[in-house]
């Protein structure tokens, strides 16, 4: 479905993408662009295929026993389910955040390291640089400046959240995906992640997987309705927002699909 | 509603009576010990047919037959575990893998004993040693430790494997880097469950590195020793009434380690729940 805005650049795109699990189709014929350094809201129900989309962009879905795609997905023009792919490499380029805050049972400074040691950064005083600076872009430093040894399992679940994205950009992606990244925290907690995402798509492509229809009005500037594995409306927000074209997204939107 | 209740009760009875068996067993023999517990009774050979003196060889021997066969089961049940859970697949091989040990952990321990005495002592030449009582041990506690560590790892949660893949991880990365780590309290407390049942086993060591009575230490692992459990056992089955004392004495010193083993054990793993809450 294009688009005819004033164009952004193309970071990922989605082309005749078919999703399974085993027999069961969960991606039907998927087309759609993420643009670069906006953000990109895929809502819908429950069961509806955005999350699968999601994790099919980084290949989550790999290790999933009867999970196979059909279609191409592109990032920068290149196919990510190609063999020859260096798929560590590519998870450095697109980072992931999920649902529930994953810290590491470690401290908060090895949680944010942890991705540029395994990329191969021994010097020191750069990655406490990185750890400083991957800190501040998630606005948690502030918080967190005088305790980077405590456990990481101390912090606040809203602050956990923070660390994770936090240890995501540390390995400077271009692009981050979020699994529906504040629908384990309180308001207070969401709207401060979600201040953050909006400061944070001025650097970086961000593709977010929401339940929650205000919070994608909120934040996104691209909203992506999908329904039974469907990709229903995709535009910029605020034109889906104005007037919907298709039914399902007009029923979804007035709350008579959730 | 009534039934509720009644079956709550019942259950509460069974137990706390199960409860109070086990408190009953650690108390009688603690208390029936305790009393013959001095300086000399921890740094002393036994004296005139175990009617004077301590068991200090015993305790060395436990403690040494103990470490050397944690050393050899650690590495081995840890590896295994690992492989078990995060790299052997659901495939056949790993079923057949999977059914054996639960099959070596229902083994009873005399077998084990036979075992050893058939391949370290005699077939390898280590005769009746440290050594070969040791691995026996280590043998018996493998299927311990590697199915606890399985367990251990396989209660990470999928989350935190799919954020250190999400980051670029390798798999041996996120095995050894994240999900040992994060198992690392359980693995601990398996261990220590480990440890307390080859310090406690008798008939292993028994049939492969014990000895009745001896006047110096070892010299190194291939020689014998004195156990706590083997020295238990013959001053019960094979000395009058003037030695038991020194049973009860020993007993009560097991008991107390295995308890202390156990508490440490337990504590741990209240530690790792209430981090979960």
């Amino acid at each position: 479905m294009p688009i005819n805005d004033d164009k952004p650049s193309i970071v990922i795109s989605v082309r005749n993408f078919n999703a399974y699990y085993s027999d069961k189709k969960a991606l039907k014929e998927i087309n759609l662009d993420f643009y670069k350094n906006k953000i990109t809201a895929i809502i819908g129900p429950s069961g509806c295929g955005k999350s699968t989309l999601l994790r099919s962009i980084n290949r989550m879905n790999d290790e999933i026993a009867g999970f196979r795609t059909e279609g191409e997905i592109l990032y920068n023009g290149k196919n990510v389910n190609d063999k020859k792919l260096d798929l560590t490499l590519y998870r450095k380029n697109v980072g992931m955040v999920f649902q529930k805050p994953t810290p590491f049972p470690m401290s908060i400074y090895d949680n944010v390291s942890f991705g540029p040691r395994i990329h191969g950064i021994k010097n020191k005083s750069k990655i406490e640089d990185i750890v400083e600076s991957s800190l501040k872009k998630a606005a948690l430093w502030e918080e967190v400046k005088d305790e980077l040894h405590k456990s990481a399992l101390s912090l606040s679940g809203g602050q956990q959240q923070r660390l994770c994205i936090a240890r995501a950009l540390a390995v400077d992606p271009e692009v981050i995906l979020l699994d529906e990244p504040t629908s384990a925290l309180d308001p207070i907690a969401t709207q401060k992640i979600e201040i953050l995402l909006e400061e944070l798509s001025q650097n970086y492509s961000i593709i977010i997987v929401t339940h929650n229809l205000s919070q994608a009005v909120r934040i996104s500037d691209y909203m992506a309705y999908m329904f039974q594995g469907d990709l229903i409306e995709y535009d910029s927000t605020s034109k889906i927002i104005r007037s919907p074209k298709n039914e399902l997204t007009e029923q979804y939107l007035t709350g008579r699909i959730g | 509603m009534k039934r509720d209740i009644a079956i709550s009760i019942i259950f509460r009875v069974i137990s706390y009576a199960a409860f109070l068996v086990v408190i009953a067993i650690f108390l009688t023999f603690i208390l029936e010990g305790f009393m013959y517990f001095s300086p000399e009774f921890f740094t002393q050979f036994p004296q005139m047919g175990m009617t004077k003196g301590g068991i200090f060889p015993a305790i060395v021997g436990s403690v040494s037959v103990l470490m050397i066969s944690l050393a050899v089961a650690i590495p081995l049940g840890v590896f295994t575990g690992v492989f078990l859970s995060e790299y052997a697949g659901k495939g056949f091989f790993s079923k057949i893998v999977d059914t054996s040990i639960t099959a070596l952990s229902g083994v009873p321990s005399i077998v084990y004993g036979l075992f050893g005495l058939s391949i370290f002592c005699i077939t390898l030449g280590f005769r009746t040693s440290i050594l070969s009582g040791s691995l026996t041990l280590a043998i018996m506690t493998l299927p311990v430790i590697s199915s606890s560590v399985r367990e251990a790892l396989q209660a990470v949660p999928r989350e935190l494997r799919e954020s250190a893949y999400a980051l670029g991880a390798k798999k041996s990365e996120v095995v050894f880097k994240v999900v040992l780590v994060a198992a690392k309290e359980r693995i601990i407390t398996a261990v220590l469950i480990g440890g307390g049942r080859v310090i406690g086993e008798t008939a292993p060591i028994l049939l492969t590195g014990a000895i009745f009575y001896s006047t110096m230490m070892p010299k190194g692992i291939l020689d014998p020793v004195m156990t706590l459990p083997s020295h238990i056992y013959y001053i019960t089955m094979a000395y009058g009434q003037s030695a038991q004392w020194m049973a009860k004495g020993a007993s009560a010193f097991l008991m107390i380690f295995i308890l202390i083993i156990y508490s440490t054990a337990f504590y741990i793993r209240r530690k790792i729940s209430n981090a979960h809450k």
